[in-house]
């Protein structure tokens, strides 16, 4: 059986932990290192497992390594990608992929250059109701999409997330490019107009916690979604995934995390909470990175789909500064 | 209290019925140029049936007019009987142009009578309950809203809602419901952005609305004519310290299943019906009756009216043009 050897770049980003251990249950997957300046953010993981640590990413680069999984903060995705593709090192990264344009098609050019696949973490791709929902639309069920209305509201992430230097932005970047990717999926379509408003409305930050975001798409599509870090501390959970297509002969909806079960617990911890027990989106993505790279095939999400959802939540700034629409045009 | 109706449509009908078994209201006639809609609506309200309304005027000189004809006909109703003296109740939306509201407004007050717009969601029990609590202080300041009022097609008499010169469509004539509540909520409209979907597409009017509020209050509605599913409204409600939402399709607190299955027939506009000791519509004019007797200002006044018919007016400008419509800017 073929092996496939990983290395972790960054656990910054609290998704790390999931997608190690979706890593971990392979048994064609090795997970050769972890990297991170900051040893003590790792050590739970590298002891328990037995993975060797390494202090900065070029030493785990030079490693025997097939591919990298970049889970660093926002503002280092670019360096450590190019860092990693001139290693020659596939690439599963984060998101947002980027924080400028011109960053993220840097990017992808570098990995082209060096025949290395991109690949841009968006795992709402793998949630079970949002692949049936592909299926249905392709299927022509609800006829040609007309419109979408999605939420991705979450409770504020706080820490680097909160630091623009880091993130590069707030909730309406954070949380734009999750249900931004599944409608760029679902239309085949990309955006080319962005009308935003984002504000700081629910905490006591100086960066972005809310907005509204409207897009319009190269084939007439219009739609609007809420990237909100709005869920108060109390509500049952961290947040939601929501999308509602309407299409010329019926509609349908997503609600994400509906599979659950509702607690309502005395014994410590939220006194009233939801406990999901729906599919493992995370698995999924891991899952199909992995498949993909041992079958050779392309990686299902590239570097581009990254970039296109990405920069919807760069325009919503722009727009929400300018109070007028964004215009965005076709780079490839 | 001597009330007549004039219109004896479906909110004719539910007019009929509920001021039918109201303490002290006696409807005298009930005016439709169809003879068995004026019939039903008599037999449902005990009162007189008409084909002639001006007729129904002189022969019973009822107080107080329920109008319920087509929005294209409201000015010209509302005047007439105010130059008559008599108060008025007329659905909503008051008229299709902001001129012709404020002048219905003015013409009422110069007259001494008065007149009431039936912003019936103010009423709705789950709605002024959010209200109620959004005031209190139960989720500290309300930042953001979302409202979702979807149903099928309304089959007015002669396809009249199908007409925007005649409805004003889905904005005009559906979402205004949300947009009043939304002012009612946050105030005074700083900016409205809106898109709708093409006409061209037969059996659909399916539009989102953000409207940004000088408070900083952001609101996202959605609306849809020709939804497939059932009549179903929605709201979230969120502030800076928690939320509150509602969603008409989880409050059944009664499900009765037959085995003779469900009825074929679908209502010609669909009107919500929950178990509770009255509908909202008695509720709404129960409230009007009691503030023509009292002299009291209603929760919904004619300048509320007027302000939503404004706004809405910018949401079809908005749709129309992409470009985000300052308040104020449809003024003519």
């Amino acid at each position: 059986m073929k092996t496939l050897k990983i290395g972790f770049i960054s656990f910054a980003h609290m998704h790390a932990v999931s997608y190690l251990n979706a890593m971990l249950e392979r048994a064609d997957v090795e997970v050769v290192g972890i990297a991170d300046e900051n040893q003590e953010r790792v050590a739970p993981f590298t002891e328990k497992h037995g993975i060797p640590y390494f202090e900065n990413a070029s030493k785990l680069l030079s490693q025997e390594i097939n591919a990298v999984v970049i889970c660093s903060e926002n503002a280092r995705h670019a360096e450590l990608t190019r860092e990693a593709a001139a290693a020659g090192k596939h690439i599963l990264c984060e998101k947002p992929l980027g924080l400028s344009e011109k960053e993220m098609l840097d990017m992808i050019q570098v990995c082209k250059d060096n025949h290395v696949q991109l690949m841009t973490a968006f795992p709402c791709r793998y949630l079970a109701s949002v692949r049936e929902a592909k299926e249905a639309i392709d299927a022509g069920k609800i006829g040609q999409i007309i419109a979408m209305k999605g939420t991705n509201r979450g409770t504020m992430p706080g820490g680097w997330f909160l630091e623009k230097e880091h993130s590069g932005g707030g909730a309406v970047l954070d949380h734009t490019v999750h249900v931004m990717d599944l409608m760029h999926w679902f239309t085949g379509s990309v955006a080319e107009q962005v009308y935003a408003h984002a504000g700081t409305l629910f905490h006591d930050t100086a960066i972005d916690d809310a907005g509204m975001v409207h897009v319009k798409f190269q084939n007439g599509v219009f739609g609007v979604l809420d990237p909100s870090w709005s869920r108060p501390k109390n509500f049952p959970t961290w947040g939601d995934v929501t999308l509602e297509v309407i299409g010329t002969e019926g509609t349908l909806y997503i609600d994400a995390f509906a599979q659950k079960n509702d607690v309502y617990s005395d014994a410590g911890g939220k006194t009233a909470a939801w406990s999901f027990w729906g599919d493992n989106m995370d698995k999924g993505l891991v899952d199909s990175f992995v498949d993909s790279l041992l079958n050779g095939s392309e990686v299902a999400i590239s570097g581009e789909d990254g970039y296109y959802s990405a920069r919807v939540g760069l325009a919503a700034y722009e727009s929400a500064e300018t109070g007028k629409p964004v215009a965005l045009n076709k780079p490839f | 209290m001597n009330i007549a109706i004039i219109g004896c449509g479906t909110m004719g009908m539910t007019y009929a019925y509920n001021l039918g078994k109201m303490p002290g209201v006696n409807v005298s006639g009930t005016a439709d140029l169809l003879k068995e809609r004026a019939q039903d609506a008599a037999s449902a309200s005990g009162g007189k049936a008409y084909t002639d309304w001006e007729q129904m005027l002189d022969a019973e000189s009822p107080e107080t007019v329920a109008v319920c004809v087509p929005t294209y006909l409201h000015k010209e109703f509302v005047i007439k009987l105010a130059r008559r003296g008599i108060h008025i109740i007329c659905e909503k939306p008051a008229a299709l142009t902001l001129e012709d509201a404020r002048e219905m407004k003015q013409i009422c007050e110069e007259q001494g009578v008065r007149l009431f717009i039936g912003h019936v969601v103010r009423f709705f029990p789950s709605y002024a309950d959010a209200i109620h609590k959004v005031r209190s202080g139960k989720i500290g300041t309300a930042q953001m809203a979302h409202f979702k009022r979807h149903g099928s097609y309304p089959q007015g008499s002669e396809l009249w809602y199908h007409d925007p010169a005649k409805s004003g469509g889905v904005i005009m004539d559906l979402m205004i419901h949300d947009i009043d509540y939304a002012c009612w909520l946050f105030g005074d409209v700083e900016s409205v952005y809106a898109s709708v979907t093409d006409p061209s597409i037969s059996g659909i009017e399916y539009a989102q609305i953000t409207l940004k509020f000088q408070s900083g209050a952001i609101a996202n509605l959605t609306g849809f004519w020709g939804y497939p599913g059932p009549f179903t409204t929605q709201f979230e409600i969120t502030g800076d310290q928690g939320l509150i939402r509602y969603d008409s399709n989880q409050v059944q607190s009664l499900d009765l299943k037959t085995l003779a299955g469900l009825s074929k027939s679908q209502d010609a506009v669909q009107v919500p019906s929950s178990p509770a000791l009255h509908d909202p519509y008695y509720g709404e004019v129960k409230h009007f009756i009691e503030c023509i007797q009292s002299g009291e200002e209603p929760i919904v006044s004619i300048s509320d009216a007027c302000r939503a018919v404004e706004v809405a007016l910018a949401c079809k400008q908005s749709a129309q043009t992409g470009q985000p419509v300052p308040m104020g800017g449809t003024a003519s």
